[in-house]
């Protein structure tokens, strides 16, 4: 019996040991990620290559040529949080980036690593980017602020979103799944209830997939805004 | 497997900076070849056979010698039934939540398999299918580039028959103004021959009919009317019994 709806989410230790490094290395570097770079792949292998091969090309068309860089790095990113949020779905398992610590271990580095770039190799042209261009000069100091505070919030953000869409997703799962279980006593009911299942079990698969896509193209934006 | 994810980033810079990246003597950025001396084995086509999509074809052909055939369905029959009584198992939320997930799975899967199947094989064939125009347009055109060299050798060899093909032209040419004369010179000869072949031809003739017309006039002369009686008294005489002997023999 669940105890309390929030029992999934709490970080699961043994013995005193956490394991929530083991359940993010494991699931996400064992799964669907070409381990070769043979030119003609399996079935599993081609389609996760293709897959990464088109998301590389979606998020760094647009980056200029310095930052390029940083698609290994961005692209493992994506394949980690897509994964983990993939393998949260299926059943008795426990979802690593609903965890708020795991993501802002993910979005404080990336979001302060473009920081420090833009402020140690253009540091006016980063500062630029604080008042847009065409604003009239009595609201500059306000801008100023308001655009250093979203700055800082950023990683926030980031982290924030992530843990709150996954978190919000899984949550209805559960909610739904316990309405299941004590629905079985009318089928119409059980049905209509089931099919809202499997709705929602569609839209958490398209979430998990474009969180991730929004979580790595955001900190592509901020990429870009600091470049050389 | 670290190694490589740094291999790979380490790849993306430059060559020169990426060589003052000394990470590990064992990391080789740069293959020119395959990195193992022995020949590499081949990939299977497909993967291990399953039942179910999950359980392996290895365990119920382990289990056949022992149990037969439902074997291993009465094993699976047995384990759930032991795990629900014995309450190992309880029956909960994610229960349900997994009967959804693992059953949309499995229709997604049966559905929409085949489909994805296709598109990464026809993507696979088309990287086969570009290298391969590739090597084959490089090999047209070399071969090509071939073809048109050994014409031009063959060209060239044909200067060296030039100029006696020139001289046998010019021989032929005098040869033939040489025979040409010599029958010229032949006919001419020839018909002055003949002329004179004729003109004494023609004295002959003209003696022997002159001869003739002399033997004749002189008989002629020499026949006396006694005579030319004689003969034709002769003549009837030979025309009667001739016609009597005809008669005679119709």
């Amino acid at each position: 019996m669940m105890m309390s709806l929030f029992n999934t989410f709490e970080s699961p230790y043994f013995l005193g040991f956490p394991l929530m490094i083991f359940i993010a290395i494991l699931i996400s570097l064992t799964m669907f990620i070409p381990d070769n770079n043979l030119l003609i792949k399996n079935q599993s292998s081609m389609l996760a290559s293709t897959f990464l091969k088109t998301m590389t090309k979606e998020i760094f068309s647009p980056i200029k040529k310095s930052g390029h860089s940083w698609a290994l790095l961005l692209m493992t990113t994506l394949m980690f949080i897509f994964l983990n949020n993939i393998t949260g779905l299926l059943p008795y398992t426990f979802t690593v980036t609903s965890q708020l610590s795991l993501n802002m271990a993910m979005a404080i580095p990336l979001w302060l690593g473009t920081i420090i770039m833009g402020a140690t190799s253009q540091p006016s042209h980063s500062l630029a980017h604080l008042l847009p261009e065409g604003t009239p000069m009595t609201l500059a100091p306000f801008l100023i602020v308001i655009e250093s505070i979203s700055i800082i919030i950023r990683p926030l953000a980031l982290g924030v979103r992530l843990t709150a869409n996954i978190t919000a997703g899984h949550l209805l799962i559960h909610l739904v799944s316990l309405a299941l279980i004590n629905l079985t006593k009318s089928l119409p009911l059980l049905f209509l209830t089931f099919s809202v299942f499997i709705l929602l079990l569609i839209l958490e698969l398209a979430v998990s997939f474009i969180q991730a896509y929004v979580f790595v193209m955001l900190v592509s934006l901020y990429l870009e805004e600091n470049l050389i | 497997m670290f190694s490589r994810v740094i291999a790979h980033s380490a790849r993306a810079l430059k060559p020169a900076e990426a060589l003052r990246i000394c990470i590990s003597p064992s990391t080789r950025l740069f293959h020119a070849s395959q990195q193992c001396p022995v020949p590499v084995p081949r990939l299977p086509e497909t993967g291990g056979k399953v039942r179910y999509g999950i359980i392996p074809e290895e365990f119920f052909q382990y289990l056949y010698p022992i149990t037969g055939v439902t074997g291993p369905y009465v094993l699976g029959l047995g384990l759930m039934t032991m795990l629900l009584s014995k309450e190992y198992y309880i029956i909960n939320s994610e229960t349900m939540s997994a009967i959804g997930t693992l059953g949309f799975i499995v229709y997604g899967v049966k559905k929409y398999g085949h489909k994805v199947a296709d598109f990464v094989d026809a993507t696979n064939d088309k990287i086969i299918a570009d290298f391969t125009e590739a090597k084959e347009s490089r090999i047209t055109h070399l071969q090509n580039h071939i073809d048109a060299e050994k014409e031009e050798q063959w060209r060239v060899d044909g200067k060296k028959f030039i100029f006696s093909a020139k001289k046998n032209n010019v021989a032929m040419i005098l040869e033939s103004n040489i025979r040409e004369r010599q029958l010229m010179v032949f006919n001419e000869v020839k018909r002055r021959l003949d002329y004179h072949v004729e003109l004494e031809k023609l004295k002959r003739r003209l003696e022997q009919e002159h001869l003739i017309k002399w033997v004749e006039s002189n008989v002629v002369k020499t026949i006396t009317p006694q005579q030319e009686k004689e003969s034709i008294s002769m003549c009837i005489m030979q025309l009667k019994s001739l016609a009597q002997r005809s008669r005679a023999t119709v």
